[in-house]
């Protein structure tokens, strides 16, 4: 057994019990039986998880306080209407002060749920497909602490920001920060969940949040990863759609040392649709491993996914898309898109668009490409007077900000490129463009 | 103001221009005419320093500097522009900034300092009103969805406002309906001026109905064949370029 594998046995060993005993257990022994990916799994085959394996972790402090500085400032903030709600190392700290929109939103923390409805919380952590996507958020429904409950009953105009700040007081800590997010049927929302880390240790966070959107339910939901170069995360995102509903997915990864990231989305239900969006930023000698599977479950459902990459310095970055239709899935619509840009000739793009069809009469596109920045676009810069630096710079952020054209709440989307300005080479001439 | 002496290059390996011969001088305006596949393009796009064209030989040098030592943007900012045959589209990166940057670069070179924000809205605005350009532009991404003739038109704008000391202009003139063609000539006879220089690279004679050239060449398999005045382009539109080519025994 290895070091972390022992270190998250000990955890769990050191658990008291709670009304979901029954549900954790089951996942830690799947977890365990199933270990920390290899090489060997197909699903892992870029992502070298060796040295995370040699690693002892113990839980990051469920009491640690916000001091020092975070490696990027909150996407959203109150002047621009937004709520938030604030998460350290998975412990969520609710606002004092009502939120004014608290007939459309009820919030509560995992601990008051599984006191008062444990059984709705444990059908929320049921895995929702099979279980070698689902191996992080067996490990997470296992171990984690607290975590947050979100229901939106009705049609929320302000975004909600999800802080999570991983804060580790000594190297080698573990969060398992837990988000579930209900529409109910007709409602509306927005929620933005960012990531980020505090001070130079090497956190890991093993994050999962599952949203279920109940029959015409709409939902712009986006994870941003902005942490320390120094940090591991793994993040596993599942989405359920009922008939009718309508969910938007921002993907984007604009730091972190290693992240992993797992969109595994459900399309159950006649009409369900599902746009996502991955912007994929690798530079120095950072790695991103993306995972984005759309299953359509039932009839007359539609998936977009469309993603962005670009890799430089000695980064990798990985891409594996999926759509799955399954029996009877007739009419399902699905379009895949990726376009990767290289930088650097010590950087690596993979991407693996793959496509599983059981049913007849489906819409199914794909296309992936992978190179280098458009010598004719260049060209046409460096002939108007713009220095090659420059003119680089502004083809790499238009080839990325491409994806931040979908986001629909305008101070997201400019908070969002600001973001991503930061974390390119060149930040301080792309900012003067704008 | 431009001299090419005896220019030769290659594309993708293949010898396109074999010994090109051209002066141009300030305040002049020539046209370079050709059959398809002459080498007209390419003459255009060495000149404004394409890197994957391969020059091979011979000089060129534009108010006294050795052109070919130059990078392009080097170029664009001593005052040579190039109106492209094919302007490319770029999403994502707005006109207004790529043409603000442009200028900038241009200005910084010349040891000004940057346009005023305002002051250069304006004098987009006044040279898009020239160019019968909707407002649309300002908010779109370089010639992102444009038309043929919005993106020659746009071409022409970028000259107006960069003030080329030398416009070399592609094939500016194709793809263009006859009212394009008179707002596009207008554009290019504004920029006459004692201290310019003008080169059209065109396949007809109906722009030089607009734009009256002080010079005119036929360049055919990668030379000029013959020069002359604005009488030799109505004497090719009347009779092809075939009985020149017959004539140099090429």
């Amino acid at each position: 057994m290895t070091p972390a594998l022992r270190s998250f046995e000990a955890q769990w060993r050191g658990r008291a019990a709670d009304p979901l005993s029954q549900v954790r257990r089951q996942a830690m022994e799947h977890f365990m039986r199933l270990g920390i990916p290899t090489l060997r799994d197909e699903s892992w085959r870029y992502t070298d998880l060796r040295s995370l394996a040699a690693q002892s972790f113990v839980d990051a402090p469920q009491d640690a306080m916000l001091g020092g500085a975070t490696h990027a400032a909150p996407l959203l903030n109150s002047a621009e209407g937004a709520l938030t709600v604030l998460m350290i190392n998975g412990r969520p700290v609710l606002p004092d002060a009502p939120f004014s929109e608290s007939n459309s939103l009820s919030i509560s923390t995992l601990r008051e749920l599984s006191r008062i409805d444990p059984t709705l919380l444990a059908r929320h952590l049921e895995p929702l497909s099979d279980a070698e996507q689902q191996r992080w958020s067996l490990l997470n429904t296992a171990l984690f602490v607290d975590g947050l409950y979100l229901k939106v009953t009705g049609k929320l105009a302000a975004p909600l920001l999800i802080l999570h700040v991983s804060a580790g007081a000594s190297a080698a800590t573990v969060s398992y920060p837990r988000v579930i997010i209900e529409v109910a049927p007709g409602a509306s929302a927005t929620i933005v969940e960012q990531h980020v880390s505090q001070g130079e240790l090497a956190p890991l966070c093993n994050s999962t949040t599952r949203i279920e959107l109940h029959e015409d339910a709409e939902l712009e939901h986006y994870r941003v990863f902005l942490s320390g170069s120094e940090a591991t995360h793994i993040d596993s995102l599942d989405v359920r759609q009922d008939r009718g509903s309508r969910c938007k997915q921002f993907t984007i990864v604009l730091g972190g040392g290693l992240v992993r990231t797992t969109l595994d989305s459900q399309l159950s239900r006649p009409g369900a649709s599902l746009d996502s969006y991955s912007l994929l930023v690798g530079h120095e000698s950072r790695h991103a491993d993306c995972v984005n599977i759309a299953t359509h479950a039932a009839p007359d459902t539609r998936s977009r996914q469309t993603a962005r990459a670009i890799a430089g310095g000695t980064s990798r970055v990985v891409f594996n898309s999926k759509v799955v239709v399954g029996k009877g899935a007739m009419h399902a619509d699905s379009q895949q898109s990726f376009r990767g840009l290289l930088l650097s000739p010590k950087a690596e793009i993979d991407s693996r668009p793959q496509l599983e069809i059981h049913a007849d009469e489906v819409k199914c596109a794909h296309g992936s490409t992978t190179g280098r920045l458009d010598p004719n676009m260049l060209f046409y810069m460096l002939s108007r007077g713009l220095d090659r630096q420059t003119a680089q710079s502004l083809l790499v952020f238009a080839f990325l900000a491409d994806v931040l054209t979908g986001v629909s709440v305008p101070a997201a989307r400019s908070a969002m490129e600001s973001a991503l300005i930061t974390q390119l080479p060149d930040s301080q001439l792309l900012r003067n463009f704008r | 103001m431009l001299k090419i002496s005896n220019l030769s290059a290659r594309v993708a390996g293949k010898e396109i221009l074999k010994g090109v011969d051209l002066s141009v001088n300030a305040g002049e305006v020539h046209a370079v005419m050709g059959p398809n596949g002459s080498g007209k393009s390419t003459l255009a796009q060495v000149l404004a320093g394409r890197e994957d064209y391969e020059v091979t030989g011979g000089s060129v040098s534009f108010e006294g500097r050795d052109l070919l030592a130059m990078a392009p943007e080097e170029r664009a900012r001593a005052g040579l522009f190039l109106g492209f045959q094919y302007p490319v589209e770029i999403p994502g990166v707005n006109n207004v900034y790529l043409l603000k940057a442009a200028l900038n670069a241009k200005r910084k070179a010349a040891g000004e300092p940057e346009v005023d924000a305002y002051e250069f809205l304006a004098l987009i605005r006044e040279k898009m009103k020239f160019m019968h350009m909707s407002e649309t532009f300002l908010t779109r991404g370089v010639n992102e969805g444009f038309s043929g003739g919005e993106k020659k038109r746009n071409e022409v704008l970028q000259m107006l406002v960069l003030e080329p000391k030398l416009a070399i202009l592609d094939e500016t003139d194709s793809g263009l309906d006859i009212d394009a063609l008179k707002v596009v000539a207008d554009g290019i006879n504004s920029l006459r001026d004692p201290a310019r220089a003008v080169v059209l690279v065109t396949h007809y004679q109906r722009l030089l109905d607009y734009i009256v050239p002080d010079q005119v060449h036929v360049l055919s398999g990668g030379r000029i064949l013959k020069s002359g005045d604005k009488s030799l382009a109505l004497e090719l539109e009347r009779r092809g370029y075939d009985w020149v080519q017959a004539a140099q025994g090429a």
